[in-house]
């Protein structure tokens, strides 16, 4: 390991120089010659019929050069998951009604912002208001409004209405496991709405020139859109261009397909001018898609040690007008549920529900953070209970090193028992656990409390598009450019790519350039956006620098009369390890393969896939098939301070223990766990997307509070290096960019449990929740006296 | 209804002529392409679109142009040392302050007013002078300690050159040397 030389080192960002100074190219800085503005007319209504819509006047103002509804779009449907069962179910224009608040009717071209807002608002539709339902629960209901019809394969046996998918699964007897039990309980959590609150607003800039589109487009995965946008428009991959551009955050909420790129792209088509839609914040929060709250009702049956016997979860997905991600959700609750703790009886069943809200997307941690919350909160309150200490129950229930999964997935080198015993001993935990609620400070109405929370989450799996390419093109002076379709939403990914090639072939940093995320010019790529990048495509990196390194071996064996396994790689020079005088630069090697190989200019390329084997991603309905190659492991703690007079409860320190393999590039892992821990504060005690009848009510960062610097807890992280690098070998890099939102809400709720004595069942943690706690504990201490 | 209005930009005089409610935000990006002020909520609540007017951390969303008239206005385009990065700017990619870089050019501008003012800022002043501007990706521990560290990168920027000057001026041979009058 000491060798290396780039990886595993805190390389600065290759992106760096150019987000400094302004340089660097994001969608919203794109400017075309001839550019119209692009809005979008959106529903007032949560369920209605259209009646009619007239486009007459709208059409007629002028400046205005094109107006579309759903009758200018071929009628092709598009949707997050697109199989056999969950086949597409959204047009991107609304078609004879409105599900949701927002939702996209019709869309205009003009010369200018304000031509284009006069002319929505001279669109007349009339409609025929629908009675609308947005609680899970009385979606439910039969006899409730029907936003979709359940999915046949529920509709067979269950009377449930709105079911837009159904995931279940288990193994063992639960009922026999709860019979066996020596303690058995019952709880239920639910979760709020967040918005993702990426900077950069959702901007699409379409350029159509004769059978050509370029498009420049806030995404998370270039290949994955262009897939997307070609389907919807009727046109071949080859005819659509996705450029790169920079991303300004995007958190999980710039991978589906929406109607705004649609819209730019057709408009473009039809005036033949550029066009540009650039999404207010008012809209992103009012009819953009947000994350997914869920209700997690959960049976947990133990042995007196605390050893899991049976675990039965319902769990319900408040899933939007549209399917979205939703059953993508439930299915993957599931596996964020059984991969952290041997459990060795499980019932599990997740709806995912029709409501008339607006669609939801992946975001951070998807699902994660809901069923984490759930299952450690009671696993605390169990161990309580039970007289167990909070460090033990999980000891004793942690996953392993080798462990087969009951999907057939390995645990491989899983760090996470060291991640809870270092994480227990860096914070003393088991000392500090319960002492103010033992002893109260008698001076002081500020309380102290620890709590931990662990998780897992996966590294990639296999979705379209399944796979990632890399090129690398040696120069003829040795320095190298590399091509790939990776896209850098801020995580780093070009660094990393840049640091995998330069240690694989000898190269500095500078010696590379990167042109990436451009569905002409770069491989496909898996895109950013299924925890999988830097194994997936670093994976396919090392290969390509193999490649290219087996070729210039070869030629330098040839040139120096010896044998390529006598030779290495340094600096940009070949060496021969038995006489290291004899040796020749990448230049004079690259010379002599254009001089001797036909013209061989030296081109390496690589590809990865994981989990070659398997045909195809896990059933998102049986959950059956693997599911990952990697699982990322980690435990964190929380300590926190809560005022029993306000009820204001504050994250003050937070440790993460991680087990993320080997991290390509330390201080990019450590500003990935940093941001998850201060999105996670935000989602525990500031952010929540309020809503009546559908609406949105706060539509702006004024309203809806995000962690600004005064908000900020010490972050501290540990990691548990499970997986070396050697160059030249394929390696176990693991997730590292969103599993960690997870973990530490659990612990931020245990530790304000074990500030005050309230268990809190819901997110967020307001004040009010805890001061309605601590009234309901003096209530129950006054009954009991 | 335009109106010639003269705006003095990163060194540059700029004859425009303006709506008067066009705000600086609007100029700089559309009328004169400095996009590299970011444009993001539009109601002055993340500071991204933060620039400097007369050395002055302002949101250019929240400013009219006209009301800069006469003044002196930085963007990030006109923060830099030379040809170099300038020391706050080094700092941040060395800090790993950068991550999507939205809020950068914003953070950048709101340190460099701080540091123009207060050479040797603590991490709470710094902490105050980023207070407006969002960043959801950092954690802002990193920006933090980019602002605080930019001094120790200037002073060993200035020492570099002093000695980049002092060994050209040898290696380019003696009768480049001072003469002594003798």
């Amino acid at each position: 390991m000491n060798h290396l030389r780039h990886v595993g080192k805190s390389v600065k960002r290759k992106d760096g120089p150019d987000k400094v100074t302004g340089r660097a190219m994001y969608c919203q800085d794109v400017k075309l010659p001839g550019m119209l503005t692009g809005r979008i007319l959106r529903s007032p209504h949560p369920h209605a019929k259209i009646v009619s819509i007239d486009l007459g006047k709208a059409k007629a103002l002028d400046g205005v050069k094109g107006v579309i509804t759903v009758e200018d779009t071929k009628g092709i449907k598009h949707g997050f998951v697109e199989t056999p069962r969950y086949p597409a179910d959204q047009e991107v224009l609304a078609r004879d009604r409105v599900v949701h608040v927002g939702e996209e009717i019709a869309a205009v071209a003009a010369i200018d912002e304000v031509t284009a807002q006069a002319a929505l608002e001279l669109i007349e539709i009339e409609y025929e208001i629908l009675p609308p339902v947005f609680d899970p629960h009385k979606a439910m209901r039969e006899g409730a409004p029907e936003i979709h019809p359940s999915h046949p394969k529920v509709a067979e046996k269950e009377s449930y209405a709105n079911i837009g998918g159904k995931t279940e699964s288990g193994w063992g007897d639960v009922e026999q496991g709860f019979a066996d039990s020596y303690y058995v309980r019952e709880d239920r959590y639910e979760s709020h709405l967040r918005t993702h609150g990426y900077l950069e607003p959702q901007v699409t800039v379409a350029q159509w020139e004769s059978d050509k589109l370029n498009v420049w487009t806030s995404s998370m995965g270039a290949f994955n859109k262009r897939a997307k946008l070609a389907k919807v428009l009727d046109l071949p991959y080859s005819s659509v261009r996705v450029h790169k551009a920079y991303v300004g955050g995007a958190f999980g909420g710039k991978v589906d397909l929406y109607s705004h790129e649609y819209c730019a792209a057709r408009l473009s088509m039809l005036t033949g001018r550029p066009v540009r839609f650039v999404a207010s914040r008012e809209e992103i929060f009012s009819a953009y898609r947000h994350g997914q709250p869920l209700v997690v009702e959960i049976k947990t049956g133990v042995k007196k040690d605390g050893t899991l016997v049976a675990q039965e979860l319902r769990i319900i997905n408040n899933s939007g007008a549209y399917r979205g991600s939703g059953v993508v959700v439930v299915f993957l609750a599931w596996g964020f549920t059984m991969a952290p703790y041997r459990v060795p009886n499980l019932k599990y069943e997740g709806y995912s529900v029709y409501t008339n809200y607006t669609v939801r997307a992946p975001q951070r941690g998807h699902g994660c953070p809901q069923v984490r919350f759930a299952i450690e909160s009671q696993l605390d309150t169990i161990a309580e209970e039970i007289g167990v200490n909070p460090i033990d129950i999980r000891l004793r229930n942690a996953r392993v090193a080798d462990e087969e999964l009951p999907n057939k997935d390995n645990t491989h080198e899983a760090g996470l028992q060291d991640c809870i015993k270092i994480a227990a001993e860096k914070t003393d935990l088991v000392a500090k656990y319960g002492r103010d609620r033992k002893s109260p400070p008698k001076d002081s109405s500020i309380r102290h409390g620890i709590g931990i929370g662990i998780s897992a989450y996966m590294s990639g799996t296999l979705i379209y598009p399944n796979g990632s390419g890399v090129i690398i093109k040696m120069n003829d002076d040795g320095s190298a450019v590399v091509l790939t379709g990776a896209i850098d939403l801020g995580q780093g990914a070009e660094t990393i790519i840049t640091q995998i090639v330069a240690e694989e072939l000898s190269l500095e940093m500078d010696d590379i350039k990167i042109v990436s995320s451009d569905t002409d010019t770069t491989p496909q790529d898996i895109g950013a956006w299924i925890s999988g990048l830097t194994y997936v495509t670093g994976n396919a990196a090392r290969q390509a620098a193999t490649n290219a390194r087996v070729k210039l071996l070869g030629v330098a064996a040839e040139q120096m009369n010896v044998t390529a396994d006598d030779l290495y790689l340094d600096n940009k020079e070949i060496i021969s390890q038995s006489n290291p005088d004899n040796r020749l630069s990448y230049q004079q090697v690259i010379a002599a393969s254009v001089a001797n190989h036909h013209g061989d200019t030296v081109i390496g390329e690589g590809f990865w896939r994981t989990m070659r084997d398997e045909p195809n991603h896990p059933s998102l309905a049986t959950t059956k098939g693997r599911w990952t190659e990697n699982y990322a492991y980690s435990a964190q703690t929380a300590e926190v301070e809560v005022d029993l007079d306000t009820g204001e409860a504050k994250l003050v320190k937070a440790l993460t223990v991680h087990d993320c393999g080997f991290p390509i590039n330390p201080g990019l892992v450590k500003g990935q766990i940093d941001g998850q821990v201060s999105m996670a504060l935000g989602h525990a005690f500031m952010e929540e997307i309020l809503t009546k009848d559908g609406y949105t009510l706060n539509t702006s960062w004024l309203d809806y509070r995000m962690p600004t610097i005064h908000n900020m807890a010490e972050s501290e992280d540990a990691d548990v290096i499970t997986e070396q690098y050697e160059v030249g070998q394929s390696y176990r890099t693991k997730e590292v960019g969103e599993g960690l939102v997870s973990g530490i809400l659990a612990a931020i709720a245990n530790a304000i449990y074990d500030a005050t004595g309230v268990r809190l069942h819901s997110t967020p943690f307001s004040p009010e929740k805890i001061l309605k706690g601590l009234r309901e504990l003096e209530r129950q201490q006054k009954a009991a006296e | 209804m335009k109106q010639p209005l003269s705006l003095h930009i990163n060194d540059e005089i700029h004859e425009l002529n303006l709506a008067p409610n066009k705000t600086l935000l609007e100029v700089l990006r559309e009328e004169l392409d400095l996009t590299g002020t970011k444009e993001v909520c539009l109601l002055g609540s993340c500071g991204a679109c933060t620039v400097l007017v007369d050395n002055r951390p302002m949101l250019s969303c929240a400013t009219l142009a006209v009301a800069c008239k006469d003044k002196k206005i930085t963007t990030i385009e006109g923060v830099k040392d030379g040809n170099d990065l300038h020391p706050l700017q080094q700092s941040f990619v060395e800090k790993g302050a950068v991550q999507c870089g939205y809020c950068t050019p914003g953070m950048i501008l709101s340190g460099k007013a701080l540091l123009d003012e207060n050479p040797n800022p603590t991490k709470a002043e710094a902490a105050e002078a980023i207070a407006g501007n969002l960043c959801r990706c950092t954690g802002y521990a990193q920006i933090i300690d980019a602002i605080v560290s930019a001094p120790e990168i200037a002073d060993s920027k200035s020492t570099k050159t002093q000695h980049e000057t002092l060994a050209g001026t040898l290696d380019s041979g003696p009768y480049l040397m001072p003469e002594t009058g003798e």
